[in-house]
């Protein structure tokens, strides 16, 4: 893993020179060229205020962890379904929400009642459309065939485990796959085009890890986390893993995560730099929860972006949101097939004068 | 019928006294800032300033709005600065609930349809998964120790899960949502009818 090592010696900032930046040599790359970006956990700025906000903000993430991984582990079987869970998602985001309000990381990732509209129109597309899809032709149909063809006398020995190794290893594996599928995004075209619009976001807030094009957020939800659901404790567990770690991805609160928190799970910090408006920096930080997953494959970077988005922070609109993937990809094929004569642009033929 | 019964929908209108000596050039000149955001064209002419915004940017302040005029008139009491504003935001806010009422509908043909199939489906599952469950597997000593409750025996649970795994998509989250964009439309027109006359008062006022 090369980042961490050169950190301490290098600048604390990229630095504008001109209309050129620096950059900040992190490895083999330089990341921040485009944009500014902060390199380093020292660099990153604390939780202003006195020493109840500050304990509040350091110790808030891990009680939340803890305590909603008690809470699945002794909940009795009558209110250990996935209803509660749903429940207490909506829960957790209306107090992250609260949170965003109190104690902001940016006053430009605000949110406003116009983000947070087409936010929720988001949220509302996955829980509605995107769930009839699915039933067709998404998760829920493959996680039925696997089910229906798997060997399960071989499955004893994971049932036998430990419930919160189950969890883990559940929401690993879960996180694993998803790492490769959004790594994938980020380095083959086809993949990328339908990835592309959640880049454009300009700000994280809580419920922007919803917005994107359907197109993406169906290929996300084909990772097969319902495959586990024959296992409802170890599967809730594994679910409040998700909740207690993967929410801080978008969210516009300033933490001060414990040094061990931020170094096994992804904090706002990886995923605003993934979200920069520098290109290099996006390359780093794929992992939806365990960041020591970046870290073993050497794409984790410690830091953080507050200018975020692509094309200098251009916000696009939901339509061009819902039709940007198809446009863009059919402008690609036709510069890459169009006949030499329509790419070289000379005129084939002079008008008579 | 007349297009203000209903245009109030998603234009916002509004009017705030100048001070006394103060000018329609000076006015306008304290509101310039406004419209020098990214993705804003406006033009001024003597007493009115037109305005367009194109994907503006989420800092905006004024990003709710696609455009609008802006115009000082002389009244009894003095100068007055008149604004009519559009915003495409809140139209789409107030039809969305009619959009996720639609999707509610969908959802209901489309569960008519797929109740056959799934139930057939459903049985199917229940026979294969009846090969192991949970509840077979004795409980690790580790949690055992710790005290989580122990599995529920089959039969219940096997009901359980048909249902989890083979839900029907239900039509609720799409009402639900409906009823949140209604509400979410009432508190924007509000709101934002106040954030921008608020704005506009700050920027002719302030020092």
């Amino acid at each position: 893993m090369t980042p961490r090592r050169d950190i301490g010696q290098l600048p604390v900032e990229t630095r504008y020179r001109g209309d050129k930046m620096d950059g900040i040599r992190v490895g083999k790359r330089v990341i921040g060229t485009q944009a500014p970006v902060i390199v380093g956990w020292e660099n990153i700025p604390r939780v202003e205020g006195g020493p109840v906000k500050r304990f509040v903000f350091t110790w808030f993430q891990p009680t939340m962890l803890f305590a909603l991984l008690a809470f699945w582990f002794y909940a009795p079987n009558s209110i250990a379904k996935a209803s509660t869970a749903i429940g207490i998602g909506i829960g957790v985001k209306v107090l992250l929400l609260g949170l965003e309000w109190v104690n902001p990381r940016y006053e430009s990732w605000r949110l406003t009642w116009k983000e947070l509209a087409t936010d929720l129109f988001y949220v509302g597309l996955g829980y509605t459309l995107l769930r009839i899809i699915d039933s067709y032709i998404g998760s829920d149909v493959m996680v039925e065939a696997i089910q229906r063809s798997f060997h399960w006398d071989k499955f004893r020995w994971f049932m036998g485990l430990p419930l919160l190794v189950q969890a883990f290893l559940i929401s690993f594996i879960f996180d694993f796959g998803q790492y490769w599928m959004h790594r994938g995004m980020h380095n083959w075209y086809p993949l990328w085009l339908p990835h592309s619009v959640h880049h454009y976001i300009t700000q994280l807030n809580i419920n922007k890890g919803a917005v994107g094009n359907p197109v993406e957020l169906f290929l996300i939800g084909l990772a097969i986390g319902g495959f586990f659901d024959f296992l409802p404790r170890a599967a809730l567990l594994a679910g409040a893993f998700g909740l207690a770690i993967g929410t801080y991805q978008h969210i516009n609160v300033r933490f001060n995560s414990p040094r061990w928190w931020r170094f096994l799970f992804n904090t706002t910090e990886h995923h605003s730099l993934h979200h920069s408006q520098d290109y290099e920096a996006t390359r780093s930080n794929y992992a939806g929860a365990y960041i020591f997953i970046d870290r073993i494959f050497g794409t984790c970077i410690d830091g953080e972006a507050e200018l975020l988005g692509m094309e200098g922070g251009r916000r696009m609109s939901i339509r061009e949101q819902m039709t940007y993937p198809f446009t863009e990809g059919w402008k690609t094929v036709r510069v890459r097939y169009a006949r030499p004569a329509l790419t070289t642009g000379e005129p084939t033929m002079v008008a008579a004068e | 019928m007349n297009a203000r019964f209903i245009d109030w929908i998603w234009h916002v209108r509004g009017s705030l006294a100048l001070a006394p000596e103060q000018s329609s050039e000076e006015a306008f000149d304290r509101l310039d800032p406004l419209f020098r955001e990214t993705g804003t064209s406006h033009e001024r002419i003597s007493d009115t300033l037109v305005f367009r915004k194109k994907d503006q940017a989420a800092q905006d302040k004024m990003s709710i709005f696609d455009g609008g005029v802006l115009q000082i008139e002389k009244g009894a009491a003095g100068r007055v600065l008149r604004y009519h504003l559009t915003s495409r935001a809140l139209l789409f806010c107030f039809l969305a609930p009619l959009l996720f009422v639609g999707i509610a509908q969908l959802t209901m043909v489309v569960t008519k349809l797929q109740k056959p199939s799934s139930e057939a489906a459903g049985k199917a599952a229940d026979a294969k998964k009846a090969a192991i469950k949970a509840a077979d597997v004795p409980m690790n000593p580790i949690d055992k120790a710790l005290g989580a409750p122990a599995p529920e025996k089959p039969g219940k649970k096997g009901a359980d899960e048909v249902k989890g795994r083979n839900k029907k998509p239900s039509s609720t989250p799409a009402y639900v949502f409906a009823a949140i964009f209604a509400t979410l439309y009432v508190a924007g027109r509000i709101l934002e009818d106040r954030l921008v006359r608020r704005l506009f008062r700050k920027r002719l006022l302030g020092a």
